[in-house]
């Protein structure tokens, strides 16, 4: 009853200027309904000594007084409670159903028609916080609308400079930040319909709205920050993420992307039969052109794995380089005279540039030698290795001459067991490569 | 009838230049030797990177002699009617080529002989009535380019760099047009580029002949031609007894064997002129038909096409001649709002505009024509580069402003002026592209610059006192904005003093020009190569000064001798030196270090991130971050 009470009480106070003289010639006689001049003047009385102490509430002292308002839950992810178990049914209900957007709104609004007075919202936003991401929908914006939604509207709003100098109902405000938080880190950029909720619920002068402030400025000027970027959504497909990723690496756009062999099958978690793995490679014109002069005499070298990340997949790719050439066996390139018909290409001077015009930096450069081709692998043992190997043979003629040397890394040096999101952990090894790949498939569809 | 008239003039025009050539020979040689007996002078523009003008090279302006005149004035007159009467230049470039009967008139007329020598049957022309000659052919732009095909670069190996034998058994049938000539340099991976030819000749067995081996692209004339001048790689042993490719050239006949051609290319612009492939398959070249040396082949090329230039000049002058005339005919009876249309001032702007540059690009051209005439074979091809930059440009945008002259009309196919749009746009890219070509002429300047400067420069660097005071002392007393005298003005001067203005802008921007090359070289030294932006800056600079020079020079004369509507002139003359000046200005405040005209740099990044995506790389003005 309490609950109901202070309710009315807002919705008074939300209609402030009109009821104030109203209550002031408090005259029985003029009101409608008995039932309804005793809620007002209840009200009434209740707002008035209200008002002046909610100002000061500082956090704890707001716990205090407030509890009333929401059932005491000191920590949101200490485990469960009374209040979350009461909850859980609600998406509970939907649980013979698929787990989607559709069953994730029904629950939400299911909580709104159950519990008219909305007792206990900020935990249910909490609850349903963390099941977003078993319903999909942790990308959603109108589905975080939603749930700022459930707050009810003008409660919280301060209305003095007091009232939101020192936190105004604090644990609201906080779970109106995770909310925002949440969206941070999914990505998610929140517009103006969720403004316009936070100014109905929390007001211009609150923590929920500095954070959406925030976030409004800082997510547009971070979201195009990277010049590399990858694609929200990963092709499942290995040979479509390997092609990604290849082109991901390197940055000519005149490269070409060879599938040097599909999967000899390929179903829909993109686990390919072992013996037959994908291999995708990419070679630009200039690396054709530069394995055609290597010298046949030095050897190439096939290396990997390497990881490569891309958002939360790893994948891992070998490459064909080559070492560097000693110095004494590097040809030096030289402007043969009878270049160019039209106009001299060097002059015939005995001075250079001048070292108030010489911009280079003095940069002590590492050189490296030259890498001939990538490739990413459904495997990484030799034999696959070597079938690009013969794949590239086609377009590089000079390969077969060169002899070729596999070093092949045992380990990628990355953590197997903390990258869940890992494609192929090397090294594969028939059983453990079987376990590996039924946890995949584990891993896929849960 | 209008065949063997034609033929008659050819005739008569041919015994009259014979005539004309053995009687003046021997006194013209005298008297011409004698006037100069420098040795050969130094060219004009290479000067003018040092900051001095050869007032000897340019002042006054070359003139021809009456009797010179009287006999091309004679042989222009039924050149001009039969191009304006009987060419019907929209056929032409409808059909994609040029009629038989158009070309056997042209034959008959001796316009594919004009500068072969006399004695093997041609006209003997000096470049300044070869350059009269171009202003008529120019009238329509695909027998123009067959025709340069053919004798500007096509036969010009053989009188450049042929023997005796070699004139003697193909000029004459040249000449007369009985064969046609193309020159085969450009192949599918090789443009400028010389060292990717592929085309290749061998030696054979019995070491007699050649078997050449080969296709080449974008050959003009290469479905008519019968002769080809062909450059191909050959193996030479060295000096150093080391075996290596060099280019040589061939004079190659069609009926060699051999020798294919794929089908005419459909070109945006000079439709009628025959642009295909060509191809060779084990052609026997007989060892005879090398043109000069064997490995000489870059030589004759660089020869031939460095000479052929300068006539694009005159070329482009007579086609604005004609368009002023028509656009004129068309601004004065068009009316608009009861005015007519050559009461608008933007209007008349467009008329000066051409005015102007075909005066600047036929003064620049009949200059450069009269130089080259000058015995000793002076070296112009800095000068021609320039002729040839200044006029294409020119000619596309005066086309392009003749067109929106017209407005709606010009867009449409019922009147000539899209066809002049499309043909002039070649001009900007053959015999070299106009940026290769601004390469050719700051780099050539350069390099002649930088010799000469090297002891100073190399003074200044090692911090000898007394040259780094000198230095100082000049650019302060430059800063606090000295007056510049070359000598062009003043009593005696070799400019008239109605433009003496216009001369003592020219003279202040050689003055700085040079100063400015001795900075930049002194900045960059001899990686100045790489700076292409500011060799283009450069060359534009020094072909502002050449069209300022040769203004002024033509101007002066016609003031003193007279010449009709010489006040006109002096306008003209004014204008574009005004113009030319603050360009120029402006153009070496660029030049400077630090200068915040200058946007290379951001330019430069710009073009790096767009070449980079390969894309433009700006988002879509609609697209939101939220």
């Amino acid at each position: 009853m309490r609950q109901l009470r202070l309710r009315e009480v807002k919705a008074l106070s939300r209609s402030h200027a009109a009821s104030w003289p109203l209550g002031r010639n408090s005259n029985p006689r003029r009101s409608d309904s008995p039932r309804k001049s005793r809620i007002l003047t209840a009200s009434l009385r209740a707002a008035v000594p209200l008002q002046a102490p909610r100002g000061l509430h500082c956090s704890a002292a707001a716990h205090n007084s407030d509890s009333w308002l929401v059932p005491p839950w000191p920590e949101p992810r200490k485990g469960p409670t009374k209040a979350l178990t009461l909850h859980e049914e609600l998406f509970q209900q939907t649980l013979e159903g698929a787990r989607d957007k559709a069953n994730f709104v029904r629950a939400v609004q299911n909580f709104g028609q159950h519990n008219v007075h909305k007792r206990g919202h900020v935990d249910f936003i909490y609850l349903a916080l963390r099941k977003m991401r078993e319903y999909g929908v942790e990308r959603d914006l109108a589905v975080y609308n939603l749930l700022l939604d459930i707050f009810p509207k003008e409660v919280f709003r301060p209305r003095s400079i007091f009232q939101s100098m020192f936190i105004h109902y604090p644990r609201q405000q906080e779970c109106g930040i995770a909310v925002l938080e949440q969206m941070e880190s999914h990505g998610v950029m929140p517009n103006k319909e969720t403004e316009f909720l936070l100014i109905q619920i929390f007001g211009r002068k609150s923590y929920p709205m500095l954070k959406y402030v925030r976030m409004k400025l800082w997510f547009s000027r971070f979201k195009n920050i990277n010049p590399f970027p990858v694609p929200r959504d990963l092709p499942q497909d290995p040979v479509d993420l390997a092609k990604l990723g290849l082109r991901h690496m390197e940055p000519n756009l005149s490269a070409t992307v060879t599938i040097y062999q599909m999967p000899s099958s390929r179903d829909s978690t993109g686990t390919a039969d072992p013996t037959e793995p994908h291999i995708v490679g990419i070679q630009t014109p200039d690396q054709q052109a530069a394995l055609a002069h290597h010298n046949p005499a030095r050897p190439i070298f096939v290396e990997g794995p390497f990881s490569l990340w891309l958002r939360d997949k790893c994948v891992y790719y070998h490459i064909l380089r080559a070492d560097l050439l000693p110095p004494e066996e590097r040809e030096v390139e030289e402007i043969p005279e009878e270049w160019n018909l039209h106009y001299p290409m060097q002059l015939d001077l005995e001075y250079g540039r001048s070292g108030w015009d010489d911009y280079e930096f003095d940069i002590h450069k590492v050189e490296e030698g030259p890498v001939f081709a990538i490739c990413m692998a459904g495997a990484h043992d030799q034999a696959t290795l070597a079938k690009w190997i013969q794949g590239l043979q086609e377009t590089n003629p000079a390969l077969a001459q060169i002899p070729v040397v596999f070093r092949l890394a045992g380990s990628t040096g990355e953590l197997l067991a903390s990258s869940s999101g890992l494609e192929e952990p090397p090294p594969p090894e028939g059983q453990e490569e079987e376990e590996d790949s039924q946890q995949r498939q584990q891993q896929g569809q849960s | 009838m209008a065949t063997s008239g034609c033929m008659g003039v050819a005739d008569l025009l041919r015994r009259a230049v014979a005539a004309r050539a053995s009687r003046a020979l021997v006194a013209f040689a005298t008297s011409r030797r004698l006037l100069r007996t420098s040795p050969p002078s130094r060219a004009f523009a290479k000067e003018l990177f040092l900051g001095k003008i050869e007032k000897k090279e340019v002042f006054p302006f070359p003139e021809v002699s009456q009797d010179e005149l009287n006999e091309i004035n004679q042989f222009v007159g039924p050149v001009e009617k039969f191009f304006t009467e009987e060419v019907d230049s929209e056929r032409i470039d409808r059909e994609g080529k040029i009629p038989k009967e158009t070309l056997e008139k042209l034959k008959s007329l001796g316009l594919f002989g004009l500068q072969v020598p006399e004695e093997y049957g041609g006209l003997g022309l000096s470049n300044t009535m070869y350059a009269r000659l171009g202003e008529i052919v120019g009238l329509d732009a695909s027998i123009a380019v067959t025709l340069a095909a053919h004798q500007a670069i096509g036969l010009k190996g053989i009188i450049l760099a042929g023997n005796k034998e070699q004139k003697a058994k193909y000029l004459p049938k040249l000449a007369s047009g009985e064969h046609i000539a193309a020159f085969c340099l450009t192949e599918p991976s090789s443009g400028s580029d010389v060292a990717s030819i592929k085309s290749r000749a061998t030696l054979s067995e019995d070491k007699k002949h050649y078997i050449l081996n080969g296709s080449k692209v974008w050959i003009t004339n290469g479905g008519l031609a019968n002769i080809f001048t062909v450059f191909a790689k050959t193996q030479v042993v060295d000096s150093d007894s080391s075996v290596k490719d060099k280019i040589t050239a061939f004079i190659v006949e069609r009926d060699f064997g051999g020798v294919t051609n794929g089908k005419p290319e459909d070109k945006l612009g000079i439709r009628g002129s025959n642009t295909c492939e060509v191809h060779f398959e084990n052609t026997k070249v007989p060892i005879e038909n090398v043109l000069g040396e064997v490995g000489g082949g870059f030589k004759v090329a660089m020869n031939i096409l460095n000479n052929g230039r300068f006539s694009m000049g005159s070329t482009v002058a007579g086609m604005l001649k004609k368009l002023i005339e028509m656009t004129a005919a068309y601004a004065c009876s068009r009316k608009q709002f009861n005015k007519n249309l050559s009461e608008f001032g933007l209007i008349q702007e467009k008329f000066a505009l051409m005015a102007q540059k075909a005066y600047v690009m036929e003064s620049m051209a009949y200059l450069t024509a009269g130089m080259l005439d000058q015995p000793g074979f002076p070296d112009c091809s800095i000068e021609a580069a320039m002729v040839k930059v200044f006029s294409s440009e020119g000619a596309w945008q005066c086309v392009s402003e003749a067109l929106q002259i017209l407005g709606g009309s010009g867009y449409v196919k019922d009147y000539p002026y899209e066809r002049f749009l499309r043909d002039s746009r070649i001009l900007l890219i053959f015999e070299g592209t106009n940026e290769i070509l601004r390469m050719y002429i700051a780099l050539t300047g350069l390099q002649h610059a930088g010799r000469i400067l090297t002891a100073r420069i190399n003074e200044l660097k090692r911090g000898n006192v007394t040259t780094i005071l000198e230095t100082v002392g000049q650019r302060l007393r430059d800063s606090l904005g000295r007056t510049v005298d070359l000598g062009l003005t003043g009593k005696l001067g070799a400019v008239h003093p109605s433009v003496a203005d216009s001369a003592s802008k020219l003279e202040e921007n050689v003055y700085y020009f040079g100063r400015t090359v001795e900075t930049l070289l002194l900045r960059f030294g001899k990686t100045i190569v790489e700076e292409q932006m500011v060799l283009k800056r450069v060359a534009n600079i020094l072909i502002n000064l050449y069209g300022m020079t040769a203004v002024l020079s033509r101007a002066s004369r016609s003031i003193r001798v007279g010449i009709r509507n010489h006040d006109h002139e002096v306008l003209l003359a004014n204008i574009f030196c005004a113009e030319a000046y603050y360009q120029n200005l402006f153009t070496l405040s660029q030049l400077d270090k630090y200068s915040p005209e200058n946007l290379d740099e951001q330019i430069k990044k710009v073009s790096q991130q767009v070449l980079e995506k390969q894309a433009y790389v700006c988002a879509h003005p609609l697209d939101r971050t939220s």
